[in-house]
């Protein structure tokens, strides 16, 4: 099937009313859970996970996906207006946004980051529908020893991009890769490590687990630290730029987008990454880089855009290779596996309704993020007065209700309640959860390639090395392993800069 | 007393590396085979070698930093914990209205501190309206509940 045909397909399946209704529901949630700090994409898509046993799986990803780019957009807002980044990838934008909205600019801030959030997720729907085809079609010939090496290689730069400590990172990876060996080895059948427990013959729920970790331990870890919100009485004015702000943000939007895309495609990529390193290109360019830091629109155009940018591109890896290059598409690989699709090459073939049927509904999410964000600005700010005291006690009753509803069985509540309670721990002794759901998620598909390589080899690792895909991908996993360690210390001395600045410019 | 207090981060790593351990042994009880013929203890022994070697590189590397004080926050978390625990013990035995309820009161008046007046209020329409979207709408078959038994629902 052509491109033109599975966007035709994919269009058909993105303007069927009932997706339509999903895809609003998803970037609507997305942005609300954007603006709400201390309740991320991850967090909410783990917490929902539950509820989409019952729709197909088409829509469920469609939702899932809307939830997520939604909240790249809702993220925004808070950052511009107070200074309270939503979710992670909107720290970048606090530091010019805030500036300009100090400056009474609020509204040009928001509209730019808007507009460049539409082009950059557009033009990554267009590079998406371009390269996942071939992409797969190459995947298709992969054998166990490539998987092997591509699990590895994610995993590997997921632990290396990460926010945190890498060997940490690597540690909590480890662990996921341990508690997917739970319940029946997946060759022979012998039972592993359920101490005799029948609910843990199958294994720990990823359901569960997940929202244990995201759901149940980030509430409580962000509860711990919210102060009082501030209510928002200002009103916005002004949110569509002027001709001149889009002559000087237009460049630094389509810089945004192709870096977005590119690092969005990366396991470990995602928002986090592709913004800061959008915000450092634009300020090497720059003619004048004092301005960033006060107010430069360009500084809020340009990560904003490559951060929606990468939130699309994401998903390549996914549907292509059926590995997730990030801890929010491991959520959504799990929603897909309960659905009895394992995402990989053959998805184009064997499901395009959900390939193409995501690619288009993307486009159509975008453009409703646009529509709403402009005029809806206003409303969404006011969802701040929401207290965390009350959002988090109805999220814990409904992660509990929702986890119960999956097999009507209380062990799960047990689960969640252990790895909430773990995930909590986690995050105040700086353990990343991400690298631990992920191998989770992974450690089956890499113990089954794992031990298929060796019955192809006849016992000998040199498999991995010897096979040219294997052995470029385990070059590249090593190569950009030393890269991203010269890269890391970088990035963090960008963001050690901004701590210095930010509080002296915040007393004036 | 004071020459422990710098060494309290390492607790983590202590732990990570009692877990690595204890699940080196029990791959190793689970049969290693060989590379040619895996045996089912030799995949967790793999994960496990690296859970091990990462704790012991924490042990000595990692940056205290990282670590956030236990305040009296963290002991009020773990309060909100114990009390969900309840809640879910409660609810296999009594349902769901009931023990929502006092968990949803909890939660609003301990840690967010609402006035009496709304904390009753929400908990009461809360645990009623999840149930009413759980149990009647969405069909999910929570435990057969007393309160819901009690008005004949």
């Amino acid at each position: 099937m052509g491109v033109l045909d599975g966007i035709a397909q994919g269009f058909a399946v993105a303007l069927d009313p009932v997706n339509i209704l999903y895809v609003f529901i998803g970037v609507l949630i997305g942005t609300v859970i954007g603006v709400l700090p201390g309740l991320g994409p991850t967090a909410t898509i783990a917490l929902l996970l539950p509820l989409t046993y019952e729709i197909e799986p088409h829509t469920a990803v469609i939702l899932l996906a809307g939830i997520y780019y939604g909240s790249m957009y809702g993220g925004t807002i808070t950052s511009v207006l107070l200074r309270l980044p939503g979710e992670a990838a909107s720290v970048v934008t606090t530091f010019d946004g805030y500036e300009m909205a100090k400056q009474g600019r609020a509204g040009p801030a928001l509209g730019i980051a808007a507009i460049g959030s539409f082009v950059g997720g557009v033009l990554s729907v267009v590079g998406l529908a371009l390269l996942a085809p071939p992409l797969a079609a190459l995947a298709v010939s992969f054998g166990p020893p490539e998987y092997v090496a591509l699990t590895v290689l994610g995993i590997l730069l997921i632990t290396y991009l990460g926010t945190g400590s890498a060997v940490k990172s690597l540690c909590m990876a480890a662990l996921g890769l341990l508690l997917a060996t739970v319940g029946q080895d997946p060759i022979a059948g012998t039972t592993r490590f359920t101490f005799g427990q029948v609910a843990l013959f199958d294994g720990l729920d990823f359901v569960a687990v997940a929202m244990g970790l995201f759901g149940v331990g980030e509430i409580l870890h962000s509860l711990e630290r919210t102060e009082k919100a501030q209510a928002v009485a200002r009103r916005i004015k002004g949110i569509w730029p002027s001709r001149a702000d889009m002559r000087d943000s237009a460049g630094a939007i389509g810089r945004g987008s192709v870096l977005g895309f590119l690092i969005g495609v990366l396991p470990g990529g995602g928002g986090v990454v592709s913004s800061l390193a959008s915000y450092a290109l634009e300020k090497r360019r720059a003619k004048d880089p004092s301005r960033f830091g006060r107010g430069a629109i360009e500084g809020v155009a340009g990560p904003e855009t490559a951060n929606n940018a990468s939130s699309t591109s994401a998903f390549i890896p996914l549907l292509t290779l059926g590995i997730p290059a990030n801890v929010v598409l491991a959520l959504i690989f799990g929603a897909l596996l309960i659905h009895g699709v394992t995402p990989g090459p053959q998805l184009i073939d064997q499901h395009p309704e959900i390939f193409w049927g995501v690619i288009a509904s993307m486009f159509v999410g975008n453009l409703m993020l646009l529509a709403l964000n402009i005029p809806l600005v206003g409303v969404f700010v006011q969802i701040l007065r929401v207290r965390a005291g009350i959002l988090s006690a109805f999220a814990l009753l409904v992660t509990m209700a929702g986890v119960f509803s999956i097999n009507n069985d209380a062990t799960d509540m047990w689960v969640v309640l252990a790895f909430g309670l773990l995930g909590w721990l986690m995050k105040k002794t700086g353990f990343e959860p991400g690298p631990l759901v992920l191998a989770f998620v992974l450690g089956p598909v890499l113990e089954r390639a794992f031990r298929q390589s060796m019955l192809i080899s006849g016992g000998s690792l040199s498999v991995f090395v010897t096979r040219p895909i294997s052995g470029g991908l385990l070059a590249a996993t090593v190569l950009v392993v030393v890269i991203s360690v010269v890269t890391a210390r970088r990035r963090a001395r960008v963001l050690h800069r901004h701590d210095e600045l930010t509080p002296a410019e915040g007393e004036r | 007393m004071e020459q422990w207090r710098g060494h309290l981060h390492r607790i983590g790593p202590l732990l990570v590396l009692a877990v690595g351990v204890a699940a080196l042994v029990g791959a190793v009880e689970l049969s290693l085979g060989s590379l040619t013929e895996p045996g089912p203890g030799l995949w967790p022994f793999v994960a496990a070698l690296l859970l091990t070697g990462t704790g012991l590189v924490l042990l000595v590397v990692d940056d205290p930093e990282d670590y956030e004080p236990f305040t009296r926050g963290s002991a009020r978390i773990a309060g909100g914990l114990a009390g969900l625990a309840v809640f879910v013990a409660a609810f296999e035995v009594v349902g769901f209205v009931l023990p929502a309820f006092l968990m949803l009161l909890l939660w609003l008046r301990v840690f967010g501190r609402e006035p009496w007046r709304l904390a009753l209020g929400l908990a009461a329409a809360g645990s009623i309206g999840l149930y009413v979207l759980f149990d009647t709408v969405l069909g999910v078959r929570f435990p057969s509940d007393a309160v819901a038994g009690l008005v004949g629902a």
